[in-house]
């Protein structure tokens, strides 16, 4: 932990130079980069994976510039650099890495760790496929493996959401109500390598959004602690419950940290879900990621067909936004859910959640997989969805779970 | 919504040209945005980058496949893929070339823009790196972003990376490169081998992807697939090995990556290293680690 700065979060020296606000040209990892940037982390640890490689190189080169008086870790895998930021972050310093892929599954041994220390660290993941077979290209097998690890999950639809989410994770993890380590993904490529114009807030905005870190334990050799110590199953049980409750109490603070920054920085996430469409709409598709932004392309063009359609984005996975489903499903005749992983055997991890959250509803929730691997949803797949699911409103429904633009497998 | 596809091969700087424009268009307070191939970029593997610009927001996070504008940094591009692929009928290729646009045979007969971008590169920069040159020309031959944008997005790019004296003498690449592009009309009828590519079912396709040396429709895929896919043809500068310099210490067919050295016994003392033209690819590894500077790179004479 390095000897100057805000120490145990208690508002000493900021890390970084003045910046100020500006409207940049940027990928989604440099969006990243620059948002971890922005919250004034203190010790970030990383390796670099393709295609998360340029959110590391960004950040070494804005240690480099003396940008930040960061501490930058060099370490020799994904496992160390997890470890890495558990033990700073444990030392009261506010901790970025970002990961992707095998690097992700690397450190997933680290990570119920993270969470059952409470610590809360913010972790950019670029969705990129688990080998066999290697690939490169975007896939969420990476990320929804590690959704009981105790960590929130959530997925970006661009890069501007990709920036203001680093900022806002910081402050929804280190809410004392929550207290829990978030990883947001991005997709590999679409939004990794992408540029696109990107608003970002001055530092003073950014402090005064986000205070600094006030952790609850902290290693601190004059005031000795216990963390993480062999515990019997006399208190096991409870601290399961402890954590089953900070992912619940997420919720709320995850609504009230977005209308803030809503009200701060003119743009509305609408908390864990966004509607769009959705108030008259008979057949409602929910998203993930960047195919968001594709299919209300095409929810528009069918709206102006006369076809009543919407869309739902799921923003988080976990905590998982059951009520809100149930609410703003009531009313929808037949429910899609995209995904881009699949629980083999049984259908898409998305699928899976939101059947389960809308136990009792009699009505078709069809689930459809595409961009597997990386293959380009077109707005034709898209359109496909929307399709299946009119039809499926008249009575048609063929399948229930729909393998989207799959060689030799019927849709 | 105005898409550009650009047509280059690794480490020409496609991807940075795409970006400058999209930089470009965003200064004239549009929307735009950029991405490159998706994949792993080899130096001198054909490679693809991709803008978008709108008047709004563009939400859609598609690929491109029916772009307005084609832009070509390498001429030898022309001859081995047909570059017009989903070109719409009312769009533009924009080409590095000496040659005038009637001069050039493509698939379709198409609004046709060219300029010698690498001869303004060598003129004003010193080095035949055309990637700032032709936002010149796409500036001038297609209207969607103005020059003075375009400088001023050469400035700020280039410029954060290579310094500002040489993003300015960029912009001025571009701003020579507007002035004597010509705008036409290309000759079509050029005829293109289909390349199939083999897109097996789910019952096709051997078990988790492991696969021998197989016969397809669209030609041997899986190992051994390479005796009919060469890397040759990638190549812009070629290696050629002084023999009377070479002293066969085998660092060159070390460091190869492509394994196309082999080291040959010609009678000397020591065997010397012979370079398989069919698979090298150019990219001047060997001649940059041989010792004795036997390797020289030379410019590549198509036939
Ligand atoms: S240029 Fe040299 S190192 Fe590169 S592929 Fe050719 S022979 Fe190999
Ligand atoms: S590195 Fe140079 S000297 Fe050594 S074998 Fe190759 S060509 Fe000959």
């Amino acid at each position: 932990m390095p000897d100057k700065g805000h120490k145990y979060g208690e508002g000493g020296e900021s890390m970084i130079q003045k910046l100020e606000a500006k409207k940049m040209v940027i990928t989604g990892d440099h969006a990243a980069a620059y948002a971890a940037l922005l919250a004034d982390v203190e010790v970030v640890a990383a390796y670099p994976i393709t295609p998360q490689t340029l959110i590391v190189e960004d950040f070494a080169t804005f240690v480099d510039d003396g940008i930040t008086d960061a501490e930058f870790i060099m370490v020799e895998s994904e496992h160390s650099a997890m470890s890495a930021v558990i033990g700073s972050e444990a030392a009261g310093a506010r901790s970025f890495t970002a990961t992707s892929s095998q690097g992700l599954a690397l450190m997933h041994e680290m990570l119920p760790i993270a969470s059952g220390l409470h610590l809360p660290i913010v972790m950019p993941v670029v969705n990129r496929t688990v080998a066999a077979p290697i690939g490169i290209w975007c896939e969420y097998n990476d990320m929804m493996p590690q959704r009981d690890t105790g960590w929130m999950q959530m997925y970006s639809e661009d890069n501007q959401e990709v920036l203001d989410m680093v900022i806002m994770g910081y402050k929804i993890a280190e809410n004392h109500d929550v207290l829990l380590p978030i990883m947001m993904g991005l997709d590999a490529f679409i939004l990794s390598h992408t540029v696109e114009p990107v608003e970002a807030p001055s530092s003073d905005e950014v402090a005064d959004f986000l205070p600094p870190y006030k952790p609850i334990a902290v290693l601190d050799p004059d005031n000795p602690m216990a963390i993480g110590t062999f515990t019997p199953p006399e208190y096991i049980q409870e601290l399961r419950y402890q954590t089953h409750r900070c992912m619940k109490n997420a919720r709320k603070v995850i609504y009230d940290v977005t209308k803030e920054f809503a009200s701060k920085f003119g743009r509305n996430y609408h908390g864990l879900i966004e509607e769009y469409e959705t108030d008259d709409a008979e057949v409602i598709l929910i998203t993930m990621g960047t195919v968001t932004g594709t299919a209300r392309d095409v929810v528009d063009a069918y709206r102006k067909q006369g076809k009543k359609v919407g869309l739902i984005k799921l923003r988080f996975f976990r905590p998982f936004p059951a009520e809100e489903l149930r609410k703003a499903l009531q009313n929808a005749e037949v429910i899609g859910v995209f995904d881009r992983a699949v629980s083999y055997g049984v259908g898409g991890p998305a699928w899976i959640d939101v059947k389960s959250a809308l136990y009792g509803f009699d009505k078709p929730v069809l689930n459809f997989l595409a961009g597997i691997g990386g293959r380009d949803i077109v707005r034709g797949d898209v359109e496909k969805m929307f399709d299946i699911m009119l039809d499926a409103k008249n009575g048609k429904a063929k399948k229930e779970i729909v393998w989207i633009n799959t060689r030799g497998v019927e849709e | 919504m105005y898409e550009f596809r650009f047509h280059g091969r690794g480490g020409q700087g496609g991807r940075m040209a795409a970006e400058a424009l999209a930089l470009a268009a965003f200064l004239e307070g549009k929307y735009a945005v950029s991405f490159p191939f998706f994949g792993a970029e080899r130096r001198g593997a054909p490679v693809r980058a991709f803008t978008r610009i709108d008047d709004k927001k563009i939400r859609t996070k598609t690929q491109i496949y029916e772009p307005d504008a084609v832009i070509v940094l390498d001429e030898s591009l022309l001859e081995t893929e047909d570059v017009l692929e989903g070109l719409k009928d009312d769009g533009v290729i924009i080409i590095n070339t000496q040659r005038k646009p009637e001069e050039i045979e493509l698939s379709r007969e198409v609004r046709c823009a060219t300029v010698d971008a690498t001869s303004i590169a060598l003129d004003v920069l010193g080095k035949a790196i055309t990637n700032t040159a032709i936002l010149g020309a796409i500036a001038k031959a297609t209207g969607e972003v103005g020059i003075d944008s375009i400088e001023k997005a050469i400035i700020e790019k280039f410029g954060a990376r290579l310094g500002k004296e040489a993003g300015e003498k960029n912009a001025k690449a571009a701003r020579v490169a507007y002035e004597s592009t010509v705008v036409g009309k290309s000759k079509g009828g050029k005829q293109f081998e289909p390349k199939p590519q083999w897109l097996p079912t789910v019952d096709e396709l051997p078990l988790g992807g492991s696969i021998g040396t197989m016969e397809t429709y669209a030609g041997l895929v899986g190992i051994g697939s390479f005796i009919e896919n060469k890397t040759g043809g990638w190549r812009v500068f070629m290696p050629v090995v002084n023999d009377d310099k070479c002293i066969g210490c085998k660092i060159c067919w070390f460091y190869c990556p492509e394994a196309a050295i082999k080291m040959v016994d010609k009678g000397a003392k020591t065997k010397k290293a012979v370079i398989n033209y069919d698979y090298c690819k150019g990219c001047g590894i060997c001649a940059n680690e041989c010792p004795t500077k036997a390797i020289s790179m030379e410019r590549e004479v198509k036939a």
